[in-house]
């Protein structure tokens, strides 16, 4: 599968949000969308996504969205927004049924249960939704669209799991835990694109980055050659250096070096 | 880490306690139903006539007019009148994500007024073939195109490039309120005593002028209505994720929208207008029902249009006994009885379940 946008165009009003992005995901890999504040990043996803007008052409397994029904679409990719407000008192496994009835993810009645269980949330099913803390809801949402796409690959097809700041709201421990199920998520053969704001988390577990600024595109490709100290400076428009430890491969970004 | 097994067997299942409630509010349905043959102004009741039907008699032809064309109609009037408040309220609900949403949101209400205002104080300004066409039913008719009128101007203004905007249609719907409610209100100042008198009772609704001819007339709007209502239980659960979840998971969220308000403007135009204003049960009746089996809308919306059913007909009932041979206006019953019982389930209530 791969997931593509090409040429991406945004405007709200006559602000041009978006000029001419495209981003290329594949099965298999995690891909991560970074950049500073306001560089468009919700917005290619909210694009990706059908969620506001664009212009240009935003593909999944090569069939344009805009010509896909939304059951269709909602078949082949679920989608994390960055926050979740529900309205009515549903309780935390009603929600994440919501999300597993959209999907067509076979009949298997234990799936939402699988799901909650997934991100550690199965002793809360029962609670009232609008209970839960700021961290807690994240992860019964990410559990409601893991539902939606339980099964990474269907019928030979992949699936693709879109993602809006995953961890925007959770501890060290749940960051790790839920960009381990992204990457198991891309290892068993689904496609999986996240918007990130932490560069070291993406640098531990991006396959394919792609740093937006200001609305453009300055570089996209493997996260070993995209993140490196000239092109996030101009990203993010201060001085950053990378470096790596001698044991792993993996770069980090260390902000006590950073200078603005 | 508890053992997945040990917890896939613990999600208590409200689906199958709402699934369950299908059956007790049919049972209620029923029960109210005969209440509501059984008793009335005079002192025919159902189990004589039943009595006499077994042994074979012949009805008398009070017996048969008090049962056929009085309280049958009534009966029926009452069941589509509050199956369409209820579902409609549920549906609004849903797709203003806010439990307090009625179908005066959409300005059914206003629009209805206005126009039942216009044919009680103007409507003798009329050509007289028009007169003779509409009959009694002048009213009647106004309001139901006073209200889907009303509810189409609303849809218009808040729909722009394919996308309706429920924010716009809230607030366009309390400007179009307040117009409506002007214009009203400079028709009341014109009116004779009578005319304020019938507008006043009006206002408050009643059962009282069901006739089969108006039963016949708001069924076949109201149960197609309801009936694409009931359908929209999966798409209103998406809706509650937001807008941009439930386009996500699958829905066509404008067309629900669209169908949504479509349908909304013709169950409660067509009950407000054979019935007048009814309060309460459009916000009521849901209410009770979330509290009891869940929000989910897959079989709120059914259960919505029983229990709406149910209450309505019930309210009939103490509208008819309670000043006997004379009848309260069945809004008055509606309010009295559920304004303090929703008081009392939101105090017991309080702190435990947003809404």
């Amino acid at each position: 599968m791969t997931f593509q946008a090409e040429n991406i165009r945004v405007s709200y009003g006559k602000t041009q949000v978006l000029r001419d992005v495209s981003l290329t995901a594949h099965a298999g890999q995690v891909t991560a969308i970074v950049g500073p504040n306001g560089s468009g990043k919700s917005t290619l996803l909210g694009a990706m996504t059908a969620s506001l007008p664009y212009t240009g052409r935003v593909s999944i397994n090569s069939a344009n969205i805009k010509a896909l029904k939304p059951w269709e679409l909602a078949s082949q990719r679920a989608v994390l927004p960055q926050a979740s407000r529900l309205a009515f008192p549903f309780t935390v496994i009603e929600v994440v049924r919501i999300g597993h009835q959209a999907g067509s993810s076979g009949d298997d009645p234990d799936v939402p249960m699988k799901a909650l269980a997934r991100v550690g949330m199965a002793h809360y099913a029962n609670r009232t939704f609008q209970e839960l803390s700021g961290g807690e809801a994240q992860r019964v949402m990410l559990a409601r669209v893991l539902a939606q796409v339980w099964v990474p690959v269907l019928n030979g097809q992949p699936r693709c799991l879109l993602l809006d700041e995953p961890v925007s709201s959770l501890d060290i421990a749940h960051q790790l835990q839920v960009m381990e199920i992204a990457r198991d998520f891309a290892n068993a053969g689904g496609g999986l694109i996240a918007v990130m704001h932490d560069l070291n988390l993406t640098a531990l577990f991006a396959d394919r980055v792609a740093v937006l600024s200001d609305g453009q595109n300055i570089a996209e490709g493997p996260t070993a050659d995209v993140l490196n100290d000239e092109i996030l400076s101009r990203a993010y428009g201060c001085t950053l250096r990378v470096s790596a430890l001698p044991s792993t491969k993996a770069p980090f970004i260390l902000p006590h070096t950073a200078t603005a | 880490m508890t053992a997945l097994s040990d917890v896939i067997a613990a999600p208590r299942d409200r689906v199958h306690r709402a699934r369950s409630l299908h059956w007790v509010l049919a049972l209620l349905l029923g029960l109210a139903a005969l209440a509501s043959l059984e008793v009335g102004a005079t002192d025919v009741s159902l189990s004589a006539l039943l009595l006499k039907l077994v042994q074979g008699q012949e009805l008398s032809h009070i017996e048969q007019i008090v049962l056929y064309d009085i309280r049958l109609p009534r009966l029926a009037m009452g069941i589509v009148v509050g199956s369409a408040l209820a579902v409609s309220g549920a549906t609004m609900q849903g797709l203003f994500r806010n439990p307090l949403a009625d179908p005066g949101i959409v300005g059914v209400g206003a629009g209805a007024g206005l126009g039942a205002i216009l044919s009680i104080v103007l409507g003798s300004l009329l050509p007289a073939s028009i007169l003779a066409v509409a009959g009694n039913h002048l009213t009647s008719v106004a309001a139901f195109l006073g209200g889907w009128g009303s509810t189409l101007i609303l849809y218009r203004v808040s729909t722009r490039h394919g996308r309706t905007s429920v924010a716009t249609m809230l607030l366009a719907g309390i400007a179009l309120g307040s117009l409506a409610g002007a214009v009203s209100g400079i028709l009341v100042y014109m009116a004779d005593d009578q005319q304020l008198r019938d507008l006043t009772f009006w206002g408050m609704g009643s059962l009282a002028g069901a006739s089969w001819t108006k039963v016949f007339a708001a069924t076949p709007l109201i149960l197609l209505s309801v009936g694409t209502a009931l359908c929209l239980g999966r798409g209103l659960n998406g809706l509650a994720l937001g807008e941009a979840t439930a386009a996500h998971i699958g829905i066509d969220v404008q067309k629900m929208k669209s169908i949504a308000i479509l349908s909304v403007a013709g169950a409660t135009g067509a009950a407000v207008a054979v019935s007048g204003g009814i309060g309460f049960i459009g916000i009521v009746v849901p209410h009770v029902l979330r509290l009891a089996s869940g929000p989910d809308h897959r079989t709120l919306l059914l259960n919505s249009a029983l229990l709406g059913a149910t209450l309505l007909i019930l309210a009939d009932v103490i509208a008819r006994v309670i000043i006997a041979p004379a009848e309260l206006p069945i809004g008055i019953v509606t309010a009295v009885l559920g304004a303090p019982v929703f008081l009392w389930i939101l105090l017991k209530r309080r702190g435990l379940v947003e809404l």
